[in-house]
């Protein structure tokens, strides 16, 4: 470790964002940085806000224009909702902003119906699928210009990718200090030059409990899942904000929640969004650099990162070599080293 | 004798193939499923060297807005063996 560590902790989308940073770097001290963060994050809140109707979102998708210009930090979200859907196969559609509504998320959730309550009122579980128009291939973004080119109407959710996008741009100007996390309300970065090991627990969605502890020094993660924001819609059925795409209507697909692990932050919540979407048989296929799946029932399946193994302790064990420092990972996964 | 000399050397030869085969391919399997027992050891020392787990999200959910120094702690913030404090993921 470098420096103090210092810590901060504060309100932001509707949730808790954390920033821990140790060392001087580009942004300044610790302290400069930890600031840095926490007026970025506050910042882009207000800037990427559904429910603010004067936010660069909502005029966005109220705007009737095809062809629009954009912020930089906009014209990289509307990229990423283009790749999620690429990369999820259209499980992960951002593009689903009426049905949301429709199922009744139009406001912040302040009151939340109990997991175990949502579970007993669910319907069969079954996996969700992509939506036969793939809304999301439409967007065309040219970051060079700042615009976006889409149908009139169409409208983007900034949700979990727009947390995990963010993590990602404040891990790029944090790059430079010794060791920092990055929490944006779930979606975490971990990086650092100084590659310092840190535990990331992930918390039960029924309990609050620690399922399991992973310890990386350079990671993004994500948690997804139906436990948090739950509710009853105008018919009495239970809902929460994981939309099945083909269906419109909210995924009960025998998952509660999945944490990924994934080189960015970002690509960690397409990877945990796509695990709870796809349901218990495919979702281990989607934590291809490790995770934590929750099932209905309460049991969770932990899914290793590759292993990684030092020179210096592979030295231990063979002959000792001097300066042999360098870490490499034993199987693929950049996740892990 | 000649022929009884032949079929006992390729017999011997077949074994000893076939043993140091099976005593690679136990090894391989062993170290590709990421169980290589000397770095179990090395984990097993570090899960004990390092302090037991604590949630700090209810301590931290009662201020709005909390800043500290590790040494401080007042998050509640767990350190690891390496002195790094823990982050929490969860649903937001």
């Amino acid at each position: 470790m470098s420096g103090a560590e210092i810590i901060e902790d504060f309100d932001c989308f509707g949730s808790r964002c954390s920033a821990v940073i140790s060392g001087a770097g580009e942004v300044g001290s610790a302290q400069d940085a930890v600031a840095f963060v926490k007026r970025k994050l506050l910042g882009w809140h207000t800037r990427f806000s559904r429910f603010m109707a004067d936010s660069e979102l909502s005029r966005l998708n109220r705007d009737p224009r095809e062809i629009v210009p954009v912020s930089p930090l906009m014209a990289r979200f509307a990229q990423a909702v283009r790749e999620a859907g690429s990369l999820s196969g259209g499980l992960v559609d951002a593009t689903l902003v009426r049905e949301i509504e429709t199922a009744g998320y139009d406001g912040d959730l302040r009151d939340s119906l109990a997991l175990a309550s949502a579970l007993a009122l669910a319907p069969a579980r079954r996996p969700a699928s992509a939506a036969p128009a793939r809304r999301w291939q439409q967007l065309e973004v040219d970051r060079a210009a700042g615009m976006l080119v889409r149908p009139a109407g169409l409208q983007l959710d900034s949700g979990g990718l727009a947390k995990g996008l963010f993590a990602d741009v404040l891990g790029d100007a944090l790059a430079t200090h010794p060791s920092f996390a990055i929490n944006c309300a779930g979606d975490l970065l971990v990086g650092g030059v100084a590659r310092t090991m840190r535990p990331i627990r992930v918390q039960s969605p029924f309990d609050g409990r620690t399922l399991h502890t992973f310890e990386l020094a350079r990671t993004g993660v994500a948690t997804s899942g139906i436990g948090r924001r739950s509710w009853l819609d105008r018919g009495g059925a239970p809902a929460h904000h994981l939309l099945d795409p083909a269906s419109g209507r909210p995924a009960f697909t025998g998952i509660v929640q999945a944490t990924a692990l994934a080189p960015s932050a970002l690509e960690a919540e397409i990877r945990a969004k796509a695990a709870v979407l796809s349901g218990p048989h495919s979702a281990p296929g989607w934590l291809t650099h490790g995770g934590v799946i929750v099932f209905d029932d309460g049991s969770h399946r932990v899914i290793g990162p590759a292993p990684v193994v030092t020179l210096a302790e592979l030295a231990r064990h063979t002959r000792p070599r001097p300066g042999s420092a360098q870490t490499i990972a034993r199987a693929a996964g950049p996740a892990a080293a | 004798m000649r022929r009884r000399a032949r079929r006992i050397r390729r017999a011997v030869v077949g074994l000893a193939v076939a043993l140091f085969a099976a005593t690679f391919l136990v090894v391989y399997v062993q170290l590709a499923s990421g169980h290589d027992p000397a770095l179990v050891a090395n984990a097993a020392k570090r899960r004990a060297a390092s302090p037991s787990v604590t949630s700090t999200e209810a301590s931290a959910a009662e201020s709005s807005t909390a800043t500290s120094t590790r040494s401080e702690a007042s998050t509640g913030s767990e350190e690891s063996s390496s002195g790094a404090s823990a982050v929490t993921t969860s649903q937001s």
